[in-house]
C-alpha cells in the first residue's frame, strides 16, 4: 500500500502548492520522484524525529499541510510528546505516515515492530487513526483524508500486502465497512489493517465448524465507528477483534470500550499479541503463523472462544 | 536616550504586573519571570513587527516563549502592549480562569503553547522555513533557558537551522546559570556555549539581558545580518531580577514570599511606578 500513498501524495502536493513533506532520512527507491519534483517542498529531515515533528509543526501553524514519513516507532514514540503538545494540542493539519505497523518487518525485529501505535495515538486529543487493509484501501482513504484537516496518523503495512478489494467501493472515514455479511451469522469480526487478508481466508475455516461470520474493516481505528458496532454486534453469540497490536489499549480495546457501553453485548475476543517482546525471529508470515495470526491460526483460537459461548 | 527611559519605565510596569499576577497566588515561577522581562520589553515594544490590533498579520514577526513557563512574564508584556485588556490578567493561574501558568495560544498574542522543554526552538524553525519559501519577511524569535539546553530536540534543531540557511530565526538564550535543581554549570554543564553554537553554523552575540541598549544592538544586528546563518542571542540575566532577594537565587523558581515581604514588595513597586 505504499506506493499507492506515495502516489496519493504527489498527486496532492502536484495542486497544492502549499503543502510540505518531512522524512526522517528514509524513502530510498520510494521518495525518489517526489523529491525530484518538489526539491523545496520534500526534505529530508536527517534522524532527528523530534526536531521533524516540531518543523511541520511550524509548518502547519503557518497555514501548510504537512505529511510526516518515518518508521513507526521512529515517528510516534520517539517523538511522542512533539506529536501531544505541537500538533494534537494545537490542531494542526499534519499526517504523521508510519511505516511497517504490526510485525511487517519480520526479520528486522522487536526495534521496528509497531505493536504499541494504536495504544499510545488513540487518547490523544482530535488525533484521527487510518489503518487501511490494502492498496484500494489506502488509495480510498488518502483521498477522503486528504480532503480534511487536522492530525492523523496513518498506519502503513511494508509492501505489497495481499489485496483484499478487488475494487473500489463507497469509503467514509469514520465509518467501518461491512466486508461480508453472512445470512445465518452467529459471530462478527471486526479487523483493522493488513491483517484482514488472513480474517478472509479464515472465513471458509470458520463455516466448516459451523461459525457463520461477518467480517467488519474497521479501517478507521479513531474515531470509531461506535454506531456499527454496536448495531451488528446485536444479538451475536460472540464478537471478535482481530489487529496486530499487543491485545493492551489498542483497536480491541477500542472496539471493548464501545462494546461495554451497549446492555447485553455479547463476549469480546480480543485477537492481538502478547504482553511480552518477541524474541522469535522470522519473516512477518512465519511471525503469524508463530503467533496464531494466520488464518488457520486465528480459527483456532475463534472455535476455541465459540465453543465457551 | 529619551525612548530608553520610555522603555525601562515599561520593564518598571512589567514587572509590577508579574508581581502583581503572582506573589498574592504564591505561584511558582517567580524568578523565572522576572529574569526575562527586558528581553520581553526589548521584543515587543522596539524591536518586533507586530501589530495587537492585527495579531494574525501574515507577515508578522513570531515571538515563541520555549521557557513556557515563565508565561506570567509574557501575558503582562502582550496586555501592556495592547494585546488585551490588562484586567484579565487577574484570571491568571485561578480556578476557571483563562491564563494558565505555563503559555498558552488561548491567549491573544501568544503564537504556541509551551510547557515542556525543547519544544520552541523546531517549532520556531517550521514557522521560518515556511517564511524563507514564500519569501516572506517574517522573523522568528524564540525565548529558550539555559537549563533547556539540555534537551537533546534543541541540538537537532541547531543543525537543521544552519543546514538550511534559516537566518531569519533568532534565537535568545536567557542564561541565568540555573535550571530546575541547581546550577547549569554544575548539573549539565553547556559551556563553552559560545563556541559550541558557532560551531553550529550559528552568529553567536551576547548581551546584557537587563540592558535595553544592549538587548536592541544584538537583536536590531541579529534582524539586520547580511549572513546567511541562523542568529543566537546569549544574554546574561538574573533569575529573580527585581526583588533583591529572590535574585540569582535557583528557589525563585518555587518559592513563595512571606506575608511581610508581600506587602512590601507591592508597595515598593507601587511607589516607583
Ligand atoms: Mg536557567
Amino acid at each position: 500500500m505504499r506506493p499507492g500513498i506515495i502516489k496519493a501524495v504527489h498527486n496532492h502536493m502536484k495542486k497544492n502548492k502549499d503543502s510540505y513533506f518531512l522524512t526522517g532520512d528514509l524513502g530510498f527507491s520510494v521518495l525518489e520522484e517526489l523529491q525530484k519534483e518538489f526539491p523545496t517542498r520534500v526534505i529530508n529531515m536527517g534522524v532527528a524525529e523530534q526536531n521533524m515533528i516540531g518543523v511541520a509543526s511550524g509548518l502547519a501553524l503557518s497555514g501548510k499541510k504537512v505529511f510526516v514519513y518515518s518508521i513507526v516507532p521512529f515517528v510516534t514514540m520517539r517523538c511522542y510528546e512533539q506529536i501531544r503538545n505541537d500538533i494534537c494540542y494545537h490542531n494542526l493539519d499534519v499526517m504523521i505516515i508510519g511505516l511497517g505497523g504490526g510485525l511487517s518487518y519480520g526479520v528486522l525485529s522487536a526495534t521496528h515492530f509497531a505493536l504499541e501505535d494504536f495504544a499510545i495515538m488513540r487518547p490523544l486529543p482530535h488525533m484521527n487513526i487510518f489503518s487501511p487493509s490494502d492498496e484500494m484501501e489506502a488509495v480510498l482513504g488518502m483521498e477522503a483524508l486528504l480532503n480534511r484537516q487536522g492530525p492523523v496518523y496513518v498506519r502503513v503495512g511494508k509492501k505489497s500486502e495481499p489485496t483484499v478489494y478487488e475494487k473500489p467501493f463507497s469509503f467514509t472515514f469514520g465509518k467501518a465497512n461491512i466486508y461480508s455479511e453472512s445470512k445465518r451469522d452467529n459471530i462478527v469480526i471486526f479487523a483493522t489493517g493488513p491483517i484482514l487478508s488472513e480474517v478472509v481466508k479464515a472465513i471458509p475455516l470458520l463455516e466448516k465448524q459451523g461459525i457463520m461470520p461477518t467480517v467488519v474493516d474497521v479501517h478507521t481505528v479513531k474515531p470509531i465507528d461506535a454506531k456499527l458496532i454496536e448495531r451488528i454486534s446485536a444479538g451475536k453469540t460472540l464478537a471478535v477483534s482481530v489487529e496486530e497490536h499487543y491485545r493492551i489499549g489498542g483497536f480491541g480495546s477500542a472496539v471493548a470500550e464501545v462494546l461495554s457501553q451497549v446492555v447485553g453485548s455479547p463476549r469480546l475476543l480480543i485477537i492481538g499479541t502478547d504482553d511480552r517482546f518477541i524474541k522469535e525471529l522470522g519473516n512477518h508470515d512465519y511471525l503469524r503463523e508463530t503467533f496464531g495470526l494466520s488464518a488457520s491460526g486465528l480459527t483456532d483460537q475463534i472455535v476455541k472462544a465459540f465453543k465457551k459461548e | 536616550m529619551a525612548i530608553d527611559n520610555k522603555l525601562d519605565a515599561i520593564a518598571h510596569q512589567i514587572r509590577y504586573e508579574i508581581i502583581k499576577m503572582l506573589v498574592p497566588l504564591e505561584s511558582h515561577h517567580i524568578g523565572c519571570s522576572l529574569g526575562i522581562v527586558e528581553i520581553l520589553t526589548a521584543l515587543y515594544f522596539e524591536v518586533m513587527n507586530i501589530d495587537p490590533k492585527n495579531p494574525e498579520d501574515i507577515n508578522r514577526d513570531y515571538f515563541i516563549l520555549s521557557k513556557g513557563h515563565a508565561g506570567a512574564s509574557l501575558y503582562a508584556t502582550l496586555a501592556l502592549r495592547g494585546f488585551f485588556d490588562k484586567k484579565l490578567l487577574s484570571q491568571y493561574d485561578t480556578n476557571g480562569g483563562l491564563l494558565p501558568e505555563h503559555a498558552s495560544r488561548v491567549v491573544s498574542g501568544v503564537e504556541l503553547s509551551t510547557g515542556s522543554l525543547g519544544h520552541g526552538l523546531p517549532v520556531g524553525l517550521g514557522l521560518a522555513l515556511s517564511a524563507k519559501r514564500d519569501k516572506r519577511p517574517n522573523k522568528v524569535f524564540v525565548l529558550m533557558s539555559d537549563g533547556e539546553l539540555d534537551e537533546g530536540s534543541n541540538w537537532e534543531a541547531f543543525l537543521f537551522a544552519s543546514q538550511h540557511k534559516l537566518n531569519n530565526v533568532i534565537a535568545i538564550i536567557d542564561k541565568n546559570g540555573l535550571q530546575g535543581f541547581g546550577k547549569t554549570e554544575e548539573v549539565i554543564s553547556v559551556e563553552p556555549i559560545k563556541e559550541k553554537l558557532e560551531s553550529f553554523g550559528w552568529a553567536v552575540q551576547e548581551a546584557d539581558g537587563h540592558d535595553l541598549q544592549s538587548l536592541k544592538k544584538a537583536m536590531t544586528e541579529a534582524q539586520n545580518s547580511q549572513s546567511d546563518k541562523p542568529n543566537i542571542i546569549i544574554a546574561k540575566t538574573i533569575k529573580g531580577r527585581g526583588i533583591p532577594f529572590f535574585e540569582g537565587k535557583f528557589e525563585s523558581h518555587y518559592y513563595s514570599i512571606s506575608e511581610e515581604k508581600k506587602a512590601e514588595l507591592l508597595s515598593s513597586f507601587n511607589k516607583k511606578s
